[in-house]
């Protein structure tokens, strides 16, 4: 069986990859596909640590998140809509009136 | 059968339903609100007879009644606060007094405002309804909270009906300086309620759990158990401390009822509508004092320094006032200062141990004075609103109704037997003088309250002279305004009165005949339950009033009969030479002002003393500074630190939120650098490295 340890090693990758894709890009798909990649990072987590006790708990969280991360994309991409048609751009440097 | 008692509160409530009827529904009334009143108040007065009547024992065997009406807050292991009914003897006699008084002011009214065509009479009907109703709520008050309550609402009357001409300059600055001088003495009132609730755990005035007995016990037997704890607490004696909180509520007496150094309010009342001054500013508010004073006597009783101070307050405002009445040219101020001098009287009485003798004043003072300012307000009509007694003159044949009368309550008012101003002051000097053969003070206090009644005698009748006698000093005089029943009518049951109602207790006469005529005397004296359970009756007082107190009474040329004797003559003497004089200076045809004979005395007089300049100094040298300090320091010091306070949050707030840049990416930046030094410092913690 492979260590665990390589599951982690690839979780923490793709989360560092999401991660660095949601500090470097301004472009909002981008932004959402990098978001999705940090969360199946921790689906991969769950998963990893559910084979190594051999408890499903976290396989069945994982049904969970995925079904979450349809929910997010759907908003996001609503959201992402909605900015478009209000500054016929996608670009996440644009918007910044939502402050102060 | 039913009985009169259960119908008390209607005494109060009626005048209520008046307020509120004549507010609302005044405006299309016929006679704008007036008639509510005189239903209301005519009710009251019926329901006061009957009550009166049960309480001589004619109607059943209960003569005191104590009630709980409405219990309002309700302690967990401590006292309860509620509205409650009392009816002895004393409240009986003032529930009937107001009420009369009131019927009489309403129906004379018709005649100073309705016929006058005033404006804003559904406001007037509706200020004088609450007015009753806050007055008779007074005195049935069976503790000493709901009191000072009714007291205020008292106080707060006076202000709406001394301003109700608002649009002029004078009411409205009159009001308020009545509102604020009352509210200063009120305030101390308010200190000695606090502290008698503290002290007793209760505000009763009467029975076994009230105030006055526990105090007593305090004092002369066992002490009850609260009370002992608060006074170690405290850390001083009974006497002592009661002596601090009889002095307390004396602070609303002194103020209510216009007694030196807080009687300035009341000449200036005079501003308020005729009506209003008889029944407000002479009958009936101004003796809410006063009987405060008689309703907890049983407390008074037992510190002889208040019973002293009150003494001295009254023997000296007695003459004080009498002295400023004497050079007045306005008729309605010579009655204001005869007003406060008349309770000054009530005081003296009060303070040495002649409780009868104050409330016999007070009854016959309501009515004469009453009367007074009622006739006062018929001339005032005729005159077409013009109150400089040197324009008078020679009224008499012109309206015999109002000289009549008015001449029977100047009489009263100047202590002339029969009438009844004779036999109650003549009682209060007696007792004054009885019980101050064994004490300096009251003696003092004695002898100023003697010489008033000369100056009271010269003022009365130099009014009456100046008004109605001589020759008519100016055109008005001459052809004056008529007056209607409206006006007569009052006028005539008082002038009635102002003569017959002193018979209620001849003294003298019974003392000398041995009649039993001392009717108030047995009235207030109660039947055994009052005195055993309710402990408000004569019988119970006198003995604290020996013990305690330590006023006693001695005679002089050789028994009671002679000094009885010798009192009369004295006071009915200086009344007459009062009397006298003015008849020799004023009743002339052309008679010409002789004040100026006084030189500088005059001025003094004119200028009241200076007590005015002298009461606007102590509010604009002394309290106001004191009070722009006061400000300083708390606009400066408490709201300073506050503001602050405030202004670094705010400036730190205005930095810190730029953080907030609206873009997503430095967010996540943010986000992401928190996440890290959390690891990290959690790493250092929990050691990883």
């Amino acid at each position: 069986m492979v260590p665990a340890e390589y599951y982690l090693l690839l979780s923490a990758a793709m989360f560092c990859i999401g991660l660095f894709g949601i500090l470097t890009r301004r472009n909002a798909l981008l932004f959402l596909m990098s978001v999705e990649l940090m969360l199946n990072a921790a689906s991969i987590n769950l998963v990893a640590f559910s084979l190594q006790w051999g408890n499903l708990t976290g396989q069945v969280f994982t049904l969970f998140l995925m079904a979450l991360a349809a929910a997010e994309v759907a908003i996001g991409i609503g959201i992402i809509l909605v900015l478009y048609r209000n500054f016929a751009d996608i670009d996440v440097t644009k918007p910044t009136t939502m402050r102060w | 059968m039913v009985s009169a008692f259960e119908f008390v509160p209607a005494i109060a409530v009626l005048p209520l339903v008046s307020f509120v009827v004549a507010l609302a529904f005044g405006k299309w009334m016929p006679k704008k609100g007036a008639l509510a009143g005189i239903f209301a108040t005519v009710g009251s007065l019926l329901i006061s007879i009957w009550t009166a009547l049960t309480v001589a024992g004619f109607l059943g065997s209960e003569t005191v009644y104590h009630a709980e009406l409405w219990r309002f807050a309700t302690g967990i292991g401590t006292f309860n606060l509620h509205l409650g009914v009392f009816v002895d003897p004393l409240s009986s006699l003032m529930l009937l007094i107001v009420s009369l008084i009131s019927v009489l002011v309403f129906i004379f009214s018709l005649g100073y405002m309705n016929d006058e065509d005033e404006t804003g009479l559904p406001r007037y009907y509706a200020s004088l309804s609450l007015f009753s109703f806050s007055m008779l709520a007074f005195v049935f008050a069976d503790n000493i909270l709901m009191a000072f309550m009714f007291f205020e609402l008292v106080g707060l009357c006076s202000f709406l009906l001394i301003g109700f001409w608002f649009r002029e300059d004078a009411p409205p600055s009159a009001a308020k300086k009545a509102f604020l001088v009352t509210r200063f003495g009120d305030f101390f009132f308010l200190i000695g309620v606090v502290g008698i609730f503290a002290t007793f755990g209760t505000g009763l005035f009467a029975t076994e759990a009230g105030f006055p007995h526990m105090a007593e016990q305090a004092i002369t037997g066992e002490m009850p158990g609260p009370v002992g704890e608060f006074l170690s607490a405290v850390g001083m004696g009974a006497q002592q401390w009661f002596t601090i909180l009889g002095l307390l509520v004396l602070g609303g007496v002194v103020g209510k009822s216009a007694q030196f150094p807080l009687h300035t309010w009341l000449p200036d009342a005079m501003e308020g509508p005729t009506p209003v001054s008889a029944l407000i500013h002479a009958a009936t508010m101004v003796a809410a004092g006063v009987y405060l004073v008689a309703r907890m006597y049983g407390f008074y009783l037992l510190t002889p320094t208040t019973l002293a101070i009150i003494a001295l307050i009254g023997g000296f405002t007695a003459l004080f006032a009498a002295t400023m009445g004497v050079v007045k040219q306005e008729l309605k101020q010579v009655l204001a200062y005869s007003t406060i001098s008349q309770y000054g009287y009530m005081m003296l009485a009060l303070g040495s141990g002649g409780y009868v003798a104050a409330v016999f004043h007070l009854t016959t003072h309501a009515v004469f004075k009453a009367l007074l300012f009622l006739g006062a307000g018929s001339v005032i009509i005729a005159m077409h609103h013009n109150e400089n007694m040197w324009d008078m003159g020679g009224l008499k044949e012109k309206m015999p109704v109002t000289y009549w009368t008015f001449l029977s309550g100047s009489l009263a008012l100047a202590g002339i037997v029969p009438f009844a101003g004779f036999w109650s002051k003549d009682e209060v000097l007696y007792e004054a003088l009885i019980h101050g053969l064994g004490s300096p003070v009251l003696l003092v206090a004695w002898a100023m309250g003697l010489l008033a009644v000369f100056l009271t005698g010269f003022y009365t009748f130099r009014m009456v002279f100046l008004t109605f006698h001589g020759e008519p000093r100016s055109d008005t005089a001459e052809d004056p305004e008529s007056v209607r029943w409206n006006v007569k009518l009052p006028l005539g049951v008082l002038g009635v009165l102002a003569a017959t109602i002193g018979f209620i207790n001849m003294v003298p006469v019974a003392k000398l005949t041995g009649l039993k005529i001392d009717f108030l005397h047995k009235w207030l004296v109660g039947g055994e339950v009052l005195n055993a359970e309710f402990l408000t009756g004569l019988e119970h007082y006198e003995p604290i009033l020996k013990e305690v107190a330590g006023i006693k009474a001695s005679y002089i040329a050789g028994g009671e009969i002679p000094t009885l004797l010798i009192s009369a003559a004295l006071s009915l003497g200086l009344a007459l030479a009062g009397v006298g004089l003015a008849y020799r200076l004023y009743a002339v045809p052309e008679p010409v002002a002789h004040t100026k004979k006084l030189g500088g005395l005059r001025t003094l007089l004119m200028h009241n003393y200076y007590q005015d300049e002298y009461q606007v100094w102590l509010a604009q040298g002394v309290t106001l500074p004191l009070a722009r300090a006061a400000d300083t320091f708390d606009q400066g010091i408490i709201d300073g630190v506050v503001n602050g306070i405030s202004s670094v949050s705010l400036f730190s707030g205005d930095r810190v939120r730029r953080i907030q840049t609206g873009v997503v990416s430095n967010y996540a930046a943010l986000l992401t650098i928190g996440l890290a030094l959390l690891l990290i410092v959690f790493g250092i913690v929990g050691g990883w490295f």
